[in-house]
């Protein structure tokens, strides 16, 4: 998952490099006078292309940067609320791109240096040559050759600074076992460099074993919300539409994308991605209740949909368990639709027939979404 | 051919390593009912003892050495994972297939160098598994979808090839083979490396390719698939077009950041080889049903 700037600056600052002295700022009248201009004010979302998206902002000076703080808290920036600002002093120098990330396609570890950074980087990534970006192996002697690798064209007092910060993204990158650390702009100057940016992406499979970024996240429940509850639930739900009107009770993480995709095309607005994981459930109907509390939290919520496709789970057991936890929230009432498939699923259908007999009870998927986005529209 | 997934078949002896642990045990019997030939598990707890005849070893090492085991299922907690599967590689095995969801991504990257250098194939991190429908399967792919046919089934995700191996199961048409690649952003096998034992599969007239977004493996396999047609038409389904940004999606692979790994790269590149990319589950079941025919 993708920090905010914020977070991946303070993590910056950890490993030696040097990171602008901001601010952050959550509060609407928040920006302390104290801070001269000129000023940059960015958005603090976890997602890429916040510049184009019109989130981050030079102003000349303090009056100016109080005022883009108060109109962009608040507001949507590529899909996330702006809860927080950083504002910090302008840097100077020449902007270079500077980066440590796993490239998954060759399972391997990448660092790449560009002494002209800029936004469209990412783009032209796949047409670098080998004096900018070099594949190694993932261990700290490997990556230093490489960084020396690419920055050997550098005058020494520059390559020395690049070296220096890059060593610093080496082993935060290695110690907290992250997928990217990315500074674009690196601001360079005769003889040191300031991040301009931190885009940090980690890996939750290891977050257990990384106490300070567990946290880090831990900390921010409402930014980081999605990977709160995955940290502190132990199964994935992501609300996508917080006025959506298809609550989703699924397993899987492919089929319940699947679903979405395919809810979307049919107009309808599905509230949330959830993989319950039926296998963990374990003959307690707590995570159900738990993911009906956040459903029933949206009272855009017009429909309940649970599509089960169970290779081993015992669908008896789990329509009972659905049962139970509807008992103890039903939702304000507002219908269900319930396609159950595999194993003892027939069985299953005809308990929970007898059981419930207002929920709508499909084997076959397509009529089951058919239903459910008619109840949603 | 000699790689491990082309001459899998109901004779290769399987081991089970964590087999005496709740999921180890009850997959372990569940394959074996299936017809896949267990010949021993690894529990430290049980060494010695055995499980409804399936001897229990203390490590691999014995375990290979007493029963000729060429394969493993490895079905110990993900931050394990790396450690057994060291341990099964260095006692000889030439196909592990690891179950757990959630290992660590430094800890794929280092498993995949290993098994590389070992000239060993390694499914997962995450996968359901594969299987030869009718003979072999190695790890937990639902025995209502599997059913012997034309179609090989590649795929990340576990339960949306669940959904479409049942759909079309359901107008006759089954799997010559099925296997899952997993869902992690670093893995043992990618859908490109399988192209080969596509080729090599004689009773495969279709593939069908499930993804989904994020990475570039649906890029890289378009990339290969040009270089070395199979002549049989592939199609393809790929899931997380409302996915968001930033945020893994249940799979850590399934991630996207920027443009990188968007539905948009990987269709257009998926079309320039060839490839039909179908907009819908049931729109795959009917590119199928009009390309081979229903089946009894």
């Amino acid at each position: 998952m993708l920090l905010i700037e914020a977070d991946g600056k303070a993590l910056f600052r950890d490993y030696g490099l040097v990171v602008p002295n901001g601010v952050l700022v959550t509060e609407r009248g928040g920006l302390p006078a104290s801070l001269p201009g000129p000023l940059m004010v960015k958005a603090q979302v976890p997602a890429g292309g916040r510049g184009k998206a019109g989130g981050i902002l030079r102003c000349a000076d303090t009056a100016a940067a109080a005022g883009a703080v108060d109109r962009l808290l608040g507001t949507s920036l590529r899909g996330h609320a702006v809860e927080a600002c950083l504002v910090e002093p302008v840097a100077s120098g020449r902007e270079c791109y500077l980066s440590v990330m796993l490239d998954a396609a060759a399972g391997a570890a990448r660092i790449t240096f560009l002494a002209e950074g800029g936004v469209e980087v990412e783009s032209q990534a796949a047409s670098l040559g080998p004096e900018a970006t070099r594949l190694c192996a993932l261990d700290a002697t490997a990556m230093r050759m490489a960084l020396e690798a690419v920055t050997a064209g550098l005058p020494p007092l520059e390559a020395a600074a690049i070296r220096q910060a890059g060593q610093g993204l080496i082993h935060l990158f290695l110690e907290r076992e992250l997928m990217l650390v990315e500074v674009n702009p690196l601001f360079l100057t005769v003889e040191s460099c300031i991040a301009g940016d931190a885009k940090v992406v980690l890996d939750l499979n290891a977050i257990h074993r990384q106490p300070a970024l567990e946290a880090m996240i831990l900390a921010r429940p409402r930014l980081y919300a999605d990977a709160c509850r995955k940290l502190t639930e132990g199964f994935d739900y992501v609300e996508l539409d917080a006025e959506g009107r298809i609550g989703l009770i699924t397993t899987g993480a492919g089929l319940s994308m699947m679903l979405v995709d395919e809810l979307v095309a049919r107009g309808a607005r599905p509230l949330n991605f959830l993989d319950i994981r039926t296998g963990q459930l374990r003959g307690s109907p707590a995570r159900l209740i738990r993911v009906l509390d956040w459903i029933a939290a949206r009272p855009s919520v017009r429909v309940l949909f649970v599509n089960i496709f169970a290779g081993i789970t015992d669908q008896r057991e789990f329509a009972m368990l659905l049962a139970e936890a509807l008992a103890a929230n039903p939702v304000r009432g507002v219908p269900v639709v319930a396609r159950l498939v595999g194993n003892g699923a027939a069985e299953a259908r005809a308990a929970l027939a007898e059981r419930r007999p207002d929920i709508l009870l499909f084997e076959d998927l397509e009529a089951a979404m058919a239903r459910a986005a008619a109840l949603a529209a | 051919m000699n790689h491990p997934l082309a001459s899998l078949s109901r004779a290769t002896p399987v081991l089970v390593q964590g087999a005496s642990g709740r999921m180890g045990r009850r997959h372990m019997l569940l394959m074996r009912d299936y017809g896949t030939r267990i010949v021993a598990g690894t529990s430290a707890r049980e060494a010695g003892g055995s499980i409804e005849g399936i001897p229990l070893f203390a490590g691999c090492a014995e375990a290979v050495a007493a029963t000729g085991a060429i394969a493993s299922v490895c079905m110990v907690p993900p931050l394990e994972v790396l450690a057994a599967a060291t341990e099964a590689i260095a006692a000889g095995i030439r196909l592990i297939v690891t179950i757990a969801e959630g290992v660590p991504v430094h800890d794929a990257v280092r498993l995949r160098g290993l098994a590389r250098a070992q000239g060993a194939i390694w499914l997962g991190a995450s996968t359901p598994g594969c299987a030869i429908p009718g003979q072999v399967k190695l790890g937990f792919l639902p025995d209502v979808a599997l059913r012997p046919g034309p179609v090989a089934l590649l795929t990340k995700s576990g339960t949306l090839s669940y959904e479409v191996g049942y759909r079309l199961a359901g107008i006759g048409l089954g799997q010559s083979l099925w296997i899952g690649v997993g869902g992690d952003a670093v893995k043992g096998t990618r859908f490109a490396e399988l192209l080969p034992v596509l080729a090599a599969s004689a009773a495969t007239e279709a593939v069908v390719l499930i993804g989904e977004v994020g990475g570039t493996e649906e890029e890289e396999f378009a990339a290969a698939l040009s270089r070395a047609p199979l002549g049989r038409p592939v199609l393809v389904l790929l899931a997380g077009r409302e996915a968001k940004e930033g945020v893994a999606m249940g799979h850590a692979g399934a991630l996207t950041y920027g443009g990188m790994g968007s539905l948009a790269s990987k269709a257009a590149s998926l079309a320039t080889a060839g490839v039909e990319v179908c907009g819908s589950m049931q729109a795959l079941v009917d590119r199928c049903a009009a390309l081979l025919g229903r089946r009894g």
